[in-house]
């Protein structure tokens, strides 16, 4: 079956965008945003360019009859979309929001049903990855219906996920995507990077004359709920300028979401002044109208001081309303100096240390400046590495970024820290809510047909947990050793053998390896061996595993193996046990259900 | 050959970071900008909603009132409060009320000269599109004139669809009762 259209998908945390072109386009393709049907109040359906990644769990009476959305799968039980969101204002214990942020979660099964988190009784809960089949399988019917000639099965399709998902949140996504209706071809784009290409669509052949070799670009995306940093160097392969990525941070969970909540509190402080109490409803009420306040304050030419109003929630919606003023210097200084305080390059975020009790749940940032994060970022990679990070340019994505203050903030504070050359901004068409699933698009399209790409390879190095032998102390546990399996940068398309000594698999039963990955050790070699395992340098993920069948040549019960990793053309990673002594080869999996 | 015993356990670290689990509950809508740069696809063929009646107006109220509040500010009886008052509750009212209004109908002027300068419109606007005022006796090809009202006109209109039950079509916003 060929494929008429390149579809892109950003997946996002809070919301979800689809961009499309028809890959016969000529030159350059002509990138649509897809209107996508969602409920918005009971038995109403309106069309939006985005959807809203909220899934509410409708009780008995609130279920949605047949034939509402223009298309008859899906149960009526799980409501997506716009009016999920507005459930999941007024009844949280019902609603799952943030189920991407879940799946990059590695502390818990992501295959469990635990969402709503905190959910009472008796309310049905349902799985990260199921909440994220769900948003796709809403995507994928709103393309049938728009386009039934060309069903989404059949056309390319990109779909973007942080950069700083691990290899098993990128599988979990596959899982859930391919669940949903995607082909098997599909591809996964790092979202920083679709910013790029959305950038590079914008300025078209132009891009060659913004950029230099030797230029270094800083992707800085703050969406609702997460910070994603990028760098991106240019530089020349065969007299022609090419793109690759250099390194990615760490997944941060900070975002916009943050500010509205920390705007909120200070209006919530004004209104305590005038001796007003709000209830529940009403600081909901106060966040839609912190949102509105911060983007109107923060603007270039915001007013001094802007009139927050909550409105009486019955009928007597005058004689209710309370209001209070907000003003400008107060809330610039609550969101830039607090989110995106002035810093050296040399701070780091701090770290608040727990007290002893620890509950399970999101690992929120605990320093929410912004800044700190970046300077750790690029802090962190010059120490390690030859290549002298300089970022020349600034890229700026999520729509928090609609604020002319921040940008300023960013611009200020990273060219205080190279004086000598003051990064620059690259503008584009600054369209903040829809640049990732555009570039998406422009990815897939260029795929296909050509066009300037971004090298990139494995954004970590990964590493297997082998535990040392020797005697055993008892109560101790053996030390641990990690071998480096995939090195950081690892190309689409290689496959490379894992050198060292060989070890040893139990045939007929199950194995398991604790695994690792690194953002920061980017010098490692394919089959280096770490002593020990550091963890301000390696984070452990989900562990991987095989199910060896029982032998079938003798009975010896152990086969030598050696290690084997594979990245697909498609970005899938691949680990395989190779046996030494036959054809044999066993591939390893995620396990993702922690013990 | 070397027998190394390969570690077994998954280890999960209690994972640090505070616990903040309200922020993500209390997700709001986000107020993405409603003006699309970039060209948007016609609307998928919804199914024909209106075939159990309801009118398009009472889709409007309903809209209105949902995002905007507009039914319940304009009922409210005035007398019992001030301007500032007024003008509190007003403010948001209409900033909604004008999201609402831009997504549906995405409203344009008819003539895009500003208001208040000279202008010359061609005679072939009808009447809906072209009001002349004052006396004019050329019966040329244009019409010019000072331009008092630029006018509005719909870049489009795309209504949600509703497809409740009948009895329920003229159900302007739901009663409200908190348990």
């Amino acid at each position: 079956m060929t494929s008429r259209f390149v579809i892109g998908i950003d997946l996002g945390t809070t919301n979800c965008v689809v961009a499309y072109a028809e890959l016969e386009s000529p030159d350059a393709p002509k990138i649509e945003l897809l209107q996508i049907p969602q409920l918005v109040t009971a038995g109403t359906v309106e069309s939006f360019s985005n959807l809203p990644s909220f899934l509410y769990l409708a009780s008995e009476r609130e279920q949605v009859a047949a034939g509402v959305l223009p298309w008859s799968s899906g149960s009526g039980d799980q409501i997506v979309g716009r009016s999920a969101r507005t459930q999941a204002a007024e009844t949280p214990e019902r609603t799952v929001s943030a189920a991407k942020s879940w799946l990059g979660h590695s502390g818990v099964d992501r295959h469990a049903a635990i969402l709503p988190w905190e959910a009472p009784q008796e309310v049905p809960r349902i799985s990260p990855v199921c909440a994220t089949q769900r948003y796709l399988e809403h995507l994928v019917c709103s393309w049938n219906a728009a386009h039934p000639d060309a069903p989404f099965t059949d056309q390319k399709i990109v779909i973007t996920v942080p950069a700083s998902f691990d290899a098993s949140a990128r599988e979990l996504t596959r899982e859930a995507a391919v669940g949903a209706g995607a082909p098997a071809n599909f591809v996964l784009l790092e979202e920083p990077q679709a910013a790029v290409y959305a950038w590079l669509t914008d300025e078209g052949e132009l891009w060659r004359d913004r950029i230099q070799v030797g230029d270094q670009l800083l992707v800085c995306d703050v969406g609702g709920g997460t910070t994603d940093l990028t760098l991106i160097r240019a530089s020349e392969v065969d007299g022609a300028l090419q793109l690759d990525r250099l390194a990615v941070g760490k997944h941060l969970l900070v975002g916009g979401d943050n500010m509205d909540l920390a705007l909120a509190h200070h209006a919530v402080e004004a209104f305590s002044e005038q001796n007003v109490k709000l209830d529940a409803w009403q600081s909901v009420s106060l966040w839609h109208a912190c949102r509105h306040a911060k983007e109107s304050l923060l603007a270039d030419d915001g007013p001094e001081s802007q009139k927050v109003s909550i409105l009486g929630r019955g009928r007597k919606l005058i004689g209710g309303t309370v209001s209070t003023d907000l003003d400008r210097e107060a809330v610039t200084r609550l969101l830039v100096d607090g989110f995106f305080p002035r810093c050296n390059l040399e701070d780091r975020p701090q770290m608040r240390h727990q007290s002893g009790f620890v509950q399970i749940g999101l690992p929120f940032e605990s320093d929410t400046a912004i800044t700190r994060h970046i300077a750790n970022f690029l802090g962190n990679y010059d120490q390690s590495e030859s290549t002298s990070i300089q970022p020349t340019h600034l890229l700026f994505n999520g729509g928090v970024f609609r604020s002319g203050a921040l940008r300023q903030r960013m611009t200020d504070v990273l060219s205080a820290w190279y004086v000598d050359r003051p990064p620059a901004e690259l503008h584009g068409t600054r369209d903040l809510d829809h640049a990732v699933a555009r570039g998406a698009a422009y990815y897939g399209w260029t795929k296909e047909r050509g066009g300037v790409r971004i090298r990139g390879g494995t954004a970590r190095s990964y590493y297997m947990g082998v535990e040392t032998a020797g005697l055993a102390i008892p109560g101790a546990p053996r030390p641990l050793k990690a071998i480096c399996v995939v090195p950081f940068g690892m190309e689409e398309g290689t496959q490379v053998d894992v050198p060292g000594s060989e070890i040893g698999l139990v045939l007929g039963q199950p194995v398991q390896f604790r695994f690792f990955s690194s953002l920061v050790r980017r010098e490692d070699q394919v089959g280096a061996v770490l002593d020990s395992v550091d963890e301000n340098q390696l984070e452990e993920t989900d562990s991987l595993e095989a199910s060896l069948p029982p032998s079938s040549t003798g009975n010896e019960s152990y086969v030598p193996v050696r290690f084997q990793s594979r990245v697909t053309e498609l970005g899938v990673f691949e680990l395989w046990c190779v046996s030494t002594q036959s054809e044999d080869r066993w591939k390893l999996e995620f396990s993702v259900r922690p013990e | 050959m070397g027998r190394v015993s390969v570690a077994f356990q998954a280890f999960f670290a209690a994972l640090g970071g505070r616990l903040t689990g309200d922020r993500l509950q209390l997700a709001l809508a986000d107020q993405s900008s409603v003006t699309d740069r970039f060209p948007v696809n016609a609307p998928p063929n919804i199914s024909e909603g209106s075939a159990n009646g309801r009118s398009e107006a009472v889709t409007l109220l309903s809209a209105l009132q949902r995002e905007a509040r507009l039914v319940d500010l304009i009922q409210e009886p005035l007398g019992d409060y001030s301007d500032e008052q007024v003008g509190a509750a007003a403010r948001d009212v209409l900033r909604d009320c004008r999201s609402v209004l831009e997504r549906l109908f995405a409203l344009r002027p008819v003539l895009d000269e500003v208001e208040e300068s000279e202008v010359e419109a061609s005679a072939d606007l009808g009447p809906a599109r072209l009001r002349v005022r004052g006396s004019s006796s050329s019966e040329g090809e244009s019409v010019r004139g000072r331009l008092v009202h630029p006018g509005w006109e719909a870049g489009r209109c795309e209504l949600p669809q509703w497809s409740g039950d009948t009895n329920d079509q003229l159900v302007v916003a739901p009663a409200e009762i908190e348990i």
